[in-house]
């Protein structure tokens, strides 16, 4: 840790503490961790170099995740979209997935990940694709389609206030908020 | 502002490109603008940006796509500049800096944009903190001081937060569930380490320092008989022997008032450090309960989402564990079929016979084998004492047998109620409960007939005791002492004959329970002199206990090893060369089962209170153990256990957890109070022997130690006068304070279904505003032209309302054409306005919904967007007064009208020739849905309307003197002013569009009639639709039209062009046809009428007003499939109304 550490400058450190959730040795611990997901001779300026997304998901915390895909998607700034990831936009997701980020921003981070198409509504497709992606892709496993459309339509019925079909931040974050589990179990801790 | 907002907008957007995400911007910022443009003039610039910023941050917080720093300094700098030296200014202005600062991590920005605001307003900061007073810079100074230094301790502690990275790392694996349990433990763990440095720093260490020294005093030696064995291991296995002299037990701690140089009082300590025990434990519980129930919403707790949450928040993120990943899948895939199911059979009744049969029978078996684990504990208790009597000599199981006896019931009975949990085919989460409350019952039930065994085990032993040593019997006198043992006469008569009978008595003592052992105790009491070790029934109690918890301590051991380890061992190794798959059938993995481990904890901790007061070094013992407990426990689950199928819910059941705590805890505690509070103290040993009561300590210090008037104040406060009083305030307090709660939650689920309808409301009105503008896309590809002229029309005619009284003066309106004019003038509105307001509300919900519009239509709708986002705003705002918030937002759009309106020539044209080819078939539809837009709008916005219109149409030749120009300073809905300009600046440029260009040049009023004539050039028909189709006289309307134009042009005598939409409210409020003359009288009675109704009741209107729309709309959707159908409508609205259309025109 000490090794790396010194490659983190006193003062971004600084920053990047008082820009994310995490403490001192959480940012030093997922610097080291990101500096590993890089080819040795990067190393040295892991700072600016991005990861692609296939390295991003080696990481055991990511690898079980059905929405792997998405939450690179979500956080990574990259501007060819190719989902990689720089440090900062790793902080950033520990940031938002780790213990002490507040609700509302863990929630508005959720939605987008739910948010397939990126359209900034939940609608029937991307419920559909929530469904699958939790339901995994096993025959037996996968909800049929009458399942499928009735637990759409339920959960429409319960959250889609305005009725206009489709779940928008608002009521996303509404439903969330009331969750007793959300704040605890949307957590990524390295 | 505007500007600077949409170059907010346009950063804001960086990584998401998503028209809808655009529209929502806007709708932030156009909610944010009228507060901040309410502020005031440009005078009071940087404390109205400060408030600004402000309001558009916090309604940045709600819709999160929100404007990013770039926008703040960018009107930082730019104030900055322009700004005086006000240190006021500047102080509010770093103010809002810091507040920047301070939560800028809550925005969900991603980090670069982060770092640079943040860079940015530190840098601001710093340069502008130094212009304000010293001590001001010395407070920042000192603040930021602070907070570097509350991050340094924060950084510190989080290392010592025992096992910080093993819980970590077991979430990671087993997600949130398991990890819960661990920290329970933890907890639990801190729990112990206050209590253990209560008693040892108090009581223990007191003790061992100051207290008389080992074999001093008789109930610090071992007795002579037993010397011998004390070092053997199965006497220190019993805690027998140098154990049990110790200050591990009660009876050891010395019984003089003072100890030491400074005159400790340890008795008095003693007796306040058990207490202090049960009271630190009840208040840490109680807070650490109030604390999570807030933080679980339990307000809410009667909303249910049981659907979205299953789905939502289903998957434990930091699961990251394969093969826990795929349980849990598979646990996610089971809970949503249930919830399938659940939904599909709600209605469906079951067979309930054969359930219900079947819960019946499980539940007589759960209470049976609950009987008998009660029965065999209590007959263990009663045949190790039995054995204790008639041996001298016990083997080392029949020294633990009890203990033995209990741990492996609390082992096993769980494991028999789930099997038993299987019949009743209860919902899981149901069983999970019922699991639980009975293995809670069980345990519960086993410390409580241990503890009773216990104490009825203290008295027979003292007894039999006593037996030993004398044969000769004296029934009679024990007989007395027995009836007499409640007024004490204890001491009394040392007599060994007295004891002879015992035996016979005391087979009925053991079943007269206590108050037998009442006078046993008695008895014991007598015999000090000749064992007085053996009469400390305290610290046999305190024995008991702890070697309880020692046993517990060992089976839970032997458990981990053998249920999971070796279990998890076998399955692994063996199940290659076994005839079944090992690791998914019988034996599988060891499964944690949160719940039942966690009761253990509880089970653990209730035993740790019971004994805590009799052997001081409990707690410490108990320390230890969840020490153990959690290397052991972590190991064993990062080694070879799976997650429970059924997931606890973790945030949930942390209270559930923490109240099974305190339901313990109360009941452990009332076992102790119970011996305090009725028995005697042992006479030779501990601190209070010699005492009538234990408490008699307290009172003893206060009457000895403390000063007389001291005395007397307790003694009123004691007695029943200040008491009573004081119970009955208590109640009323509670009384009160609970009534305060129930209203509290009444107002909150008040203020919730407030909160709902309004929100329902005002969707509603977004959608009526999406439905009229997606209605109006498909119009707008037909007849561009007219709406933009009816625009045109209806903006200058708004615009040059308010201030403009004088105008009217320009145009000679007499009174006697008063009435004509306002006909007129409401008329308008009602086409008009339906143009108008149609097309703007496209814009909004949209985008990407209506598949519909080109290219050329989105610019346009994006031009709009404000005006949409205006009204929505308002309707966020949920106020029936949508006019004065409406008045705010003027300047925002305007600015942006100037951008958007260069885009809408080539919209135009674009939608120029969609209508020239979709003329034909397009034209009806138009026609049946303006209608439509026209009531909405009626019915919607009269209010705002009404008077603007009025003046609006007088003003018409006004306008042309002032045109644009006014604009500002009118009439305050956006909407209007936004279409004012459109006229100018898009018609201009584009001179060479129609024929009358020239005209137009010329005569800027002349636009205006000039327009509808282009129009009517163009598509002659949508105008005057209804009598084209009722009347069939296409020229007729043509040349209607005509006259129209000229009317508008020479004044206001024509009521001629007017009479369609005329009409069309008259149709609409009246149906009977009716006579022309009295038509316009009619209109105006309509008019007002609808107009105090939609003031009055905004709502129910409006929702009318919806349902016709929401029909049009559907209708409209399909509607290339409904094209022919349309025009059907259409004509039969028209079919009406042919009588006043023709009235009208002549």
């Amino acid at each position: 840790m000490g090794g790396s550490a010194s490659l983190l400058p006193r003062d971004l450190l600084g920053e990047y503490q008082e820009l994310t959730f995490l403490s001192k040795q959480e940012i030093l611990l997922a610097y080291k961790r990101f500096s590993e997901l890089l080819p040795k001779e990067e190393r040295e300026i892991s700072c600016s170099t991005r990861v692609p997304k296939s390295q991003i998901l080696t990481l055991p915390e990511l690898r079980a995740n059905p929405f792997q895909h998405q939450i690179c998607r979500v956080f990574s700034t990259s501007e060819a979209r190719d989902d990689s990831m720089s440090f900062e936009d790793f902080l950033d997701m520990l940031s938002v997935f780790s213990d002490s980020a507040t609700l509302d921003i863990k929630s508005h981070y959720a939605f987008r990940i739910f948010d397939f198409d990126e359209d900034g509504v939940l609608d029937r497709n991307d419920l559909e694709k929530l469904v699958n992606c939790l339901t995994g892709q096993g025959e037996e496993s996968r909800l049929n389609s009458t399942e499928m459309e009735q637990l759409i339509r339920n959960i429409l019925e319960e959250s889609d206030i305005d009725k206009d079909g489709t779940i928008n931040l608002s009521e996303f974050q509404h439903v969330i908020s009331r969750c007793p589990d959300f704040a605890s179990s949307f957590k990524i801790v390295l | 502002m505007g500007l600077e907002l949409t170059i907010g907008t346009v950063w804001g957007l960086p990584t998401m490109e998503m028209t809808s995400g655009k529209c929502k911007f806007h709708l932030v910022q156009a909610a944010a603008a009228p507060m901040a443009a309410a502020t005031g003039s440009a005078a009071v610039k940087t404390a109205k940006s400060c408030k600004k910023q402000r309001a558009a941050k916090r309604q940045a917080g709600i819709y999160t796509y929100q404007e990013p720093p770039h926008s703040n300094s960018d009107e930082d700098t730019g104030e900055e500049k322009a700004e005086s030296h006000d240190p006021e200014q500047i102080f509010q202005n770093i103010q809002y800096q810091k507040e920047v600062m301070s939560n800028i991590r809550c925005r969900p920005w991603p980090m670069r944009q982060k770092l640079r605001a943040l860079r940015q307003a530190k840098e601001i900061v710093l340069k502008y903190e130094g212009r304000l007073t010293r001590t001001r810079g010395y407070q920042a100074a000192g603040a930021e001081l602070w907070r570097k230094f509350i991050r340094l301790a924060y950084n510190f502690v989080v290392i010592f937060i025992p096992w910080e990275m093993r819980i970590k790392k077991i979430e990671s694996h087993f997600g949130s569930g398991v990890a819960s349990y661990f920290i329970f433990l933890r907890w639990l763990f801190g729990i112990n380490i206050v209590l253990t440095i209560m008693t040892g720093a108090f009581v223990v260490l007191p003790e061992l320092l100051a207290g008389a020294p080992f074999g001093s005093t008789l109930s610090k030696t071992i007795p002579k008989e037993h010397i011998a064995s004390a070092q053997d291991l199965d006497t220190i296995w019993s805690l027998g022997g140098y154990l049990q002299y110790s200050v591990l037990f009660y009876g050891y701690y010395g019984r003089d008032r003072r100890i030491g140089k400074a005159g400790y009082r340890l008795p008095l300590a003693y007796f306040l450090v058990g207490m202090a025990v049960f009271a630190y434990s009840f208040i840490i519980l109680l807070k650490k309960m109030a604390k999570n129930s807030r933080m679980s919403l339990a307000s809410a707790s009667d909303e249910n989402y049981t659907f979205c949450w299953r789905l939502f928040c289903a998957w434990d993120y930091l699961i990251g564990n394969p093969e826990a990943a795929e349980s849990k899948a598979a646990a996610i895939v089971n809970s949503i079929r249930e919830a399938i199911l659940e939904e599909q059979e709600k209605k469906k009744s079951k067979n309930l016979a054969v359930t219900i049969s079947l819960r019946i029978i499980a539940n007589i078996l759960v209470l049976l084998s609950l009987a008998g684990s009660i029965y065999i504990i209590y007959f263990v208790v009663d045949r190790s004492q039995r054995l204790e009597r008639a041996k001298k000599e016990l083997t080392l199981w029949e020294k633990n047998e009890v203990s033995v006896v209990v741990s492996l019931i609390t082992m096993i009975a769980p494991s028999a109620f789930e099997l038993v949990a299987a019949l009743e085919m209860y919902h899981p989460r149901t069983t999970l409960r019922f699991q639980l409350a009975r293995v809670l019952v069980l345990y519960l039930g086993n410390l409580y007939s241990l503890i009773i065994a216990l104490l009825d085990k203290v008295d027979s032993m003292s007894v039999t005791d006593s037996d030993v040593n004398s044969n000769a019997g004296n029934s009679t006198h024990f007989l007395s002492t027995k009836t007499l043992s409640k007024d004490n006469f204890s001491t009394s008569v040392p007599d060994v004959q007295m004891k002879s009978n015992s035996i016979v008595t005391l087979e009925e003592s053991l079943t007269q329970g206590l108050t037998v052992s009442d006078s046993l105790l008695n008895n014991t009491a007598s015999f000090n002199s000749q064992n007085p070790q053996d009469q400390c029934w305290e610290t046999y109690v305190g024995q008991e206990m702890l070697k309880l918890s020692i046993i517990d301590m060992i089976f839970t051991v032997a458990s981990i090893l053998l249920i999971d380890f070796f279990r998890g061992l076998c399955v692994r190794y063996l199940s290659d060369c076994w005839c079944w798959d090992l690791e998914s059938k019988f034996p599988e993995y060891g499964e944690f089962k949160i719940a039942e481990n966690v009761l253990h904890l509880v089970y653990n901790q209730g035993m740790i209170w019971m004994g805590a007061f009799f052997s001081p070094c409990l707690p410490a013992f108990n320390v230890l153990k969840l020490i153990g407990l959690m290397y052991l426990r972590s190991w064993a689950v990062l080694t070879c256990n799976v997650p429970h199928q059924q997931v606890f819910r973790a945030s949930r059941s942390n209270n559930f957890y923490l109240a099974m705590l305190l339901f313990m805890l109360f009941l452990c505690m009332l076992p102790t109070i119970f011996a305090i509070a009725r028995y005697k103290p042992s006479l030779s040993c501990g601190p209070f022997s010699g005492q009538e009561k234990i408490y008699d300590i307290v009172s003893e210090t206060i009457q000895n130690d403390f000063p007389s008037w001291f005395n007397t104040v307790i003694a009123y406060i004691s007695s029943p006068v200040v008491v009573l009083p004081a119970l009955l305030l208590l109640f009323m307090l509670i009384y009160y304070l609970q009534s305060i709660a129930r209203s509290l939650k009444f107002t909150n689920n008040q203020l919730r279904m407030k909160i709902q309808a309004e929100r329902t409301e005002d969707k509603k009105k977004v959608v009526q505003m999406a439905v009229a503008r997606i209605q109006n896309l498909d119009g707008n590809d037909k007849r561009p032209e007219q709406e933009n002229d009816l625009i045109s029309q209806e903006s200058s005619a708004w615009s040059s309302t308010p201030r403009t009284n004088g105008s009217v003066l320009n145009f000679e309106s007499p009174a006697s054409k008063g009435i004509r004019i306002h006909t007129i003038s409401q008329s308008v509105p009602q086409a008009v306005p339906s143009a108008d307001t149609a097309r703007p509300a496209t814009a909004a919900p949209t985008a990407p919904a209506s598949g519909t519009p080109s290219a050329s239509v989105a610019s346009v709708q994006k031009a709009r967007n404000d005006q949409v986002t205006n009204r929505y705003s308002s309707a966020v705002h949920g106020s029936a007064s949508e006019l004065c918030k409406a008045k705010p937002y003027t300047a925002v759009p305007s600015k942006k009208q100037i951008e958007d309106v260069h885009s809408e020539p080539l919209f135009r044209r674009g939608l120029r020739q969609v209508s020239a080819e979709a003329f034909e078939a397009g034209a009806p539809v138009v026609v049946g849905r303006s209608p439509c837009a026209a009531r909405y709008f009626l019915v919607n916005e009269k209010e705002p309307r009404r008077k603007p219109l009025r003046t609006a149409s007088r003003l018409q030749r006004h306008l042309r003197k002032d045109d644009s120009g006014d604009i500002i300073e009118l009439y305050p809905r956006s909407v209007r002013r936004y279409v004012v300009r459109t006229p100018c600046q898009v018609y201009s440029p584009h001179p060479s569009e129609d024929e009358e260009d020239e005209e137009e040049l010329r005569r800027e009023f002349m636009s205006r009639s000039h327009r509808p004539r282009s129009l009517s050039d163009l598509h002659p028909a949508p105008r005057f639709y209804i009598g084209e189709h009722g009347d069939g006289h296409i020229l007729m309307s043509k040349d209607l039209a005509r006259v129209h134009y000229k009317s508008w042009n020479d004044g206001f005598e024509l009521d001629l062009d007017r009479p369609p939409y005329v009409y069309r409210k008259v149709h609409l409020n009246y149906p009977e046809p009716r006579v022309k003359p009295k038509s316009k009288q009619k209109l105006e009675q309509s008019l007002t009428e609808s107009d105090s109704i939609s003031i009055e009741s905004s709502s129910d209107p409006q929702n009318s007003s919806n349902d016709q729309y929401i029909q049009v709309i559907h209708s409209k959707e399909k509607y290339p499939k409904f094209t022919k159908k349309k025009p059907k409508t259409s004509v039969n609205l028209g079919m009406s109304e042919p009588n006043e259309l023709v009235c009208s025109n002549v």
